[in-house]
């Protein structure tokens, strides 16, 4: 959001408004996706249901730092079969040239709105943010996923298998529950996989403009939630209703994580008492003022979704922003993912990546953050590393992945070659010869 | 020139014309650089050069070495250039420092006067807050030098000012001696829906044309009237306006059109009514379309300033595609990488990088030595500074990056930045990293950000 916060800065505000109600109401939404729908049906469909054999690649396991060279990978049945240097490649199996590229488990975007909104300021196609219905905790953005948005087969284009798809906060600091996608095949593969909060200075006005009162709210919230019981409850004005109050209970018993965003170093501390007293595994989403705190972080196994482009002090939150955030947390000792800078960002994944490492995250711990340690936080089994019995999500790479010269030359996903073409390439070739006549694919 | 003597006639002009420049180049010791890399900006890459800067210019470049020394006082600095890069100092086309700063509260955003939407009358450098501290971290991305442009509510927005990415009290000790001064406009969604919510023209793409063409018709009426006058034919001079001061001056060819537009058919209009008013459009930003008639802004010699993957975010920037910068270039159109971010702007480099990997992913045939012009010498066009500065040519502003690595790597930093000859900024010594006053107790010293 930042980047084009930068620019339409006035149009935002516009659409909040100073009490934090929206502007406009929403005009009804079914159309953007009963348009896409034979573009989605055209992308998905797989060039092949074979068994792979990936052969001669150097390939990041993400068992160890050190790769494997010139290794095959044997994919049977969705899953990874077998990984190694010499191992042969059955005759059945499809052989897929991997020679002089680098194998990795596909991305995953830790922090995005996929499937959730096609474009940013047509609020029509926006469903990550609730402008009007009283909704908190319980707003469950999975009823809203769309897989035939165009988004999906251009972050796919750039090594992105799976994501977590957020809400952003409309009504409440407690924006509600965010859903894991994956972007081939069955799209959602789990609703309410993270509870997000908001208590930056924008949120901080939904509850009258003080960050007390956005900390005082979850704190009660959670209070509550813990001995709520849905026949003795009799919410007030302003209070969560009887729905919201379930979700966070069932929440709150669920071992999910719970993501807040917040950048400045006090109100990570009191994040980090918040989850702590409740037992919830803590993400922090942004913090550009970790650093600060990072041992703190490290103390309570908080793990952090790092915006590595963040070193401006656009706002008294971020005063403390660096380039090396990611850099000292992971010295500290704190577990960190990645998110690209603003919605369509998914060629900006990897190159955040790249960043943190230009500003000394080791290069091994950067790409652990888009796979296996993303896979971890987010309760992903069997994902984000290449070991025998994996979820085959794969990504053939033309050199080294964090680079932003190089690029994805086949994402393979549930085990199935994914076509290496989006919108962005039909019109690509559309326009790419002049002399061809116009208008017709 | 003397530095004294440059003060002098700095000041001279300044008492003379409001609102001059009155950047002074600093010291500028000679500085020999030997065996680097380099990408000229003008379209070469050599291998193990020698590059002498003497009096803020380029005073040699010698592709295979051998410069030596030069014997004559005074003494010259020589840096080992083995294993680096030189480039010229990034020019970004399209950027917002100082006039929407950080930190990005109300009572910092000044780039968008939304009030008219004909504010030709505005001059973006009037907004600059010179101790933004986005200007240092640009710096450090290599950027020499920046446009500053009002914000692209309105069809007309206002003057645009081309600065020297330097530490300064004063706006006006930034400001690029002699460069033209630019008039922001901007097509489709931002006017009108601006206007629109307000209940008032624009509210659609034709109330937008209407716009242009009445502010065009209404100045080159004022400009009739002014020369009349001057010519001894009328009795009375036209009241002073400020905004139509500036589209007249347009249509005298002394500010450069720089036009906010990502549609191609949207901006096949803007040039109809270009020709329409007699006026030359520079280029186009945010030109997410260009790739659609590239052949026509071939034709017609207009810039485009494009992002090399943003896209989606508005419908206007729905096709958007990351090869729209090699098409453009590829169909002999100038192609530019711009940010419009104060984060873009600190790695302009992998920016380009980014466009030109795409172009490749395809098979299109794209050199590293086209791709920096994208962010040095095409943008030095865009601007009217061509002749001063971006590109590595004797005779030229010694503003250069030397680079830790291929500055298209995404590992790569600027190690070292000159402008005019003068190091502004070393990544090894942190005595030479500018800090604004705003960050005075908000970081660490040496630590940064």
């Amino acid at each position: 959001m930042n980047l084009a916060r930068r620019f339409f800065g006035f149009v935002l505000q516009e659409r909040r408004g100073a009490s934090g109600m929206p502007a406009n109401p929403k005009p009804g939404r079914s159309l953007v996706s009963a348009r896409l729908l034979p573009v989605l049906l055209s992308a998905l469909s797989a060039l092949s249901w074979a068994d792979l054999a990936i052969v001669g690649g150097r390939v990041y396991t993400l068992e160890s730092p050190e790769p494997l060279e010139g290794a095959t990978i044997l994919v049977a049945n969705g899953r990874i079969e077998a990984v190694g240097a010499d191992l042969p490649a059955p005759f059945a199996y499809r052989r897929i040239d991997a020679t002089g590229k680098i194998v990795t488990p596909g991305l995953i975007e830790s922090y995005s709105h996929l499937g959730l909104r096609e474009i940013d300021l047509e609020a029509s196609t926006d469903d990550a943010a609730l402008l009007e219905y009283p909704l908190g905790p319980a707003f469950d953005v999975s009823y809203a996923l769309n897989p035939a948005s165009a988004r999906v087969a251009v972050s796919r284009m750039e090594g992105v298998t799976r994501a977590l798809a957020f809400p952003v906060a409309g009504v409440d600091p407690l924006a509600g529950l965010a859903a894991a996608v994956r972007l081939g095949g069955e799209f959602l593969l789990a609703p309410q996989a993270a509870l997000v909060g908001y208590l930056d200075a924008a949120a901080t006005d939904l509850v009258g403009g003080s960050r007390a009162a956005a900390l005082q709210r979850l704190s009660t919230a959670f209070a509550d939630a813990a001995r709520f019981s849905p026949s003795r409850y009799r919410p007030g004005p302003g209070d969560y209703s009887r729905q919201d109050m379930a979700a966070l209970k069932r929440f709150l018993s669920s071992g999910k994580p719970l993501v807040l965003a917040v950048d400045r170093a006090a109100e990570i501390r009191r994040a980090i008492d918040l989850a702590a007293d409740y037992d919830l595994p803590l993400v922090i989403l942004g913090g550009a003022e970790a650093w600060r705190v990072r041992e703190a972080l490290a103390d309570a196994a908080a793990a952090l979704v790092v915006r590595v482009h963040d070193n401006l002090p656009r706002s008294f939150d971020a005063l403390g922003a660096r380039l090396d955030n990611a850099a000292l947390l992971h010295e500290a000792g704190v577990s960190l993912v990645f998110t690209g800078a603003g919605t369509h960002s998914a060629a900006s994944l990897r190159q955040t990546a790249g960043n943190a490492v230009a500003h000394g995250l080791p290069w091994h711990s950067a790409l652990a953050g888009l796979t296996r340690r993303a896979a971890e936080i987010w309760g992903m089994e069997d994902v984000g590393l290449i070991r025998p019995g994996a979820h085959a999500d794969l990504v053939i790479w033309s050199g080294d992945p964090l680079e932003v010269t190089t690029w994805a030359e086949q994402v393979v996903i549930g085990g199935e070659l994914m076509p290496m073409s989006s919108r962005q390439t039909q019109l690509y070739e559309r326009y790419r010869d002049p002399s061809k006549p116009y208008g017709y694919r | 020139m003397s530095l004294a003597a440059g003060l002098f006639i700095a000041e001279a002009a300044f008492a003379a014309a409001p609102h001059e420049s009155t950047y002074a180049p600093r010291p500028a010791p000679a500085t020999l650089i030997q065996g680097v890399a380099v990408l000229t900006g003008a379209g070469e890459r050599l291998e193990r050069a020698d590059v002498l800067m003497q009096g803020g210019r380029i005073a040699a470049l010698a592709a295979g070495g051998g410069l030596d020394r030069q014997p004559e006082a005074p003494p010259v600095r020589v840096i080992d250039g083995a294993g680096k890069w030189l480039t010229p100092g990034i020019i970004d086309v399209h950027s917002h420092l100082g006039v929407y700063p950080s930190p990005e509260v109300a009572s910092t955003a000044d780039g968008n006067e939304l009030t008219d939407p004909n504010s030709a009358g505005v001059w973006a450098e009037h907004s600059v807050w010179p101790q933004d501290p986005q200007f240092g971290l640009a710096l450090a991305g290599g950027v020499t030098s920046l446009h500053i442009l009002p914000g692209s509510g309105n069809l007309f927005g206002g003057r645009g000012v081309t600065l020297k990415n330097v530490p300064s009290r004063t706006m006006q000790g930034m400001k690029f001696p002699g460069a033209p001064q630019s008039l922001k406009m901007a097509c489709g969604e931002n006017p009108k829906r601006i206007y629109g919510e307000k209940e008032r023209a624009p509210s659609t793409r034709m109330g937008n044309v209407a716009g242009y063409r009445a502010a065009w018709a209404a100045a080159a009426a004022y400009r009739d009237k002014q020369r009349k006058f001057k010519a001894g034919e009328a009795d009375e001079e036209p009241e002073r306006d400020l905004a139509l001061d500036t589209l007249a001056t347009v249509l005298d060819g002394e500010i450069l059109v720089q036009i906010h537009c990502y549609r191609a058919d949207e901006m096949a209009v803007m040039l109809d009514i270009a020709r329409e008013f007699g006026y030359a459009v520079t280029a186009f930003h945010h030109a997410v379309e260009s790739y659609k008639i590239a052949d026509l802004l071939a034709e017609a010699g207009v810039c485009s300033a494009m992002w090399s993957d943003w896209w989606g975010f508005k419908l206007e920037a729905f096709d958007a595609i990351p090869q729209n910068v090699a098409l453009v270039d590829a169909a002999g159109a100038c192609a530019i990488v711009h940010s419009d971010s104060a984060e873009g702007i600190q790695r302009l480099n992998q920016e380009a990088a980014k466009a030109m990997a795409a172009g490749r992913r395809m098979g299109m045939s794209i050199s590293d030595a086209q791709a920096i012009a994208w962010i040095t010498s095409k943008a030095a066009k865009a601007l009217g500074i061509a002749e001063e500065t971006g590109s590595i040519e004797e005779g030229k502003a010694a503003d250069l990056v030397l680079w830790d690595r291929h500055p298209f790597s995404v590992y790569a930093h600027a190690e070292k930045v000159w402008v005019d000859g003068h190091l502004l900024y070393d990544r090894q010594d942190p005595t030479r990293q500018p800090v604004s006053d705003f960050d005075l107790g908000q970081t660490v010293a040496g630590e940064g950000r």
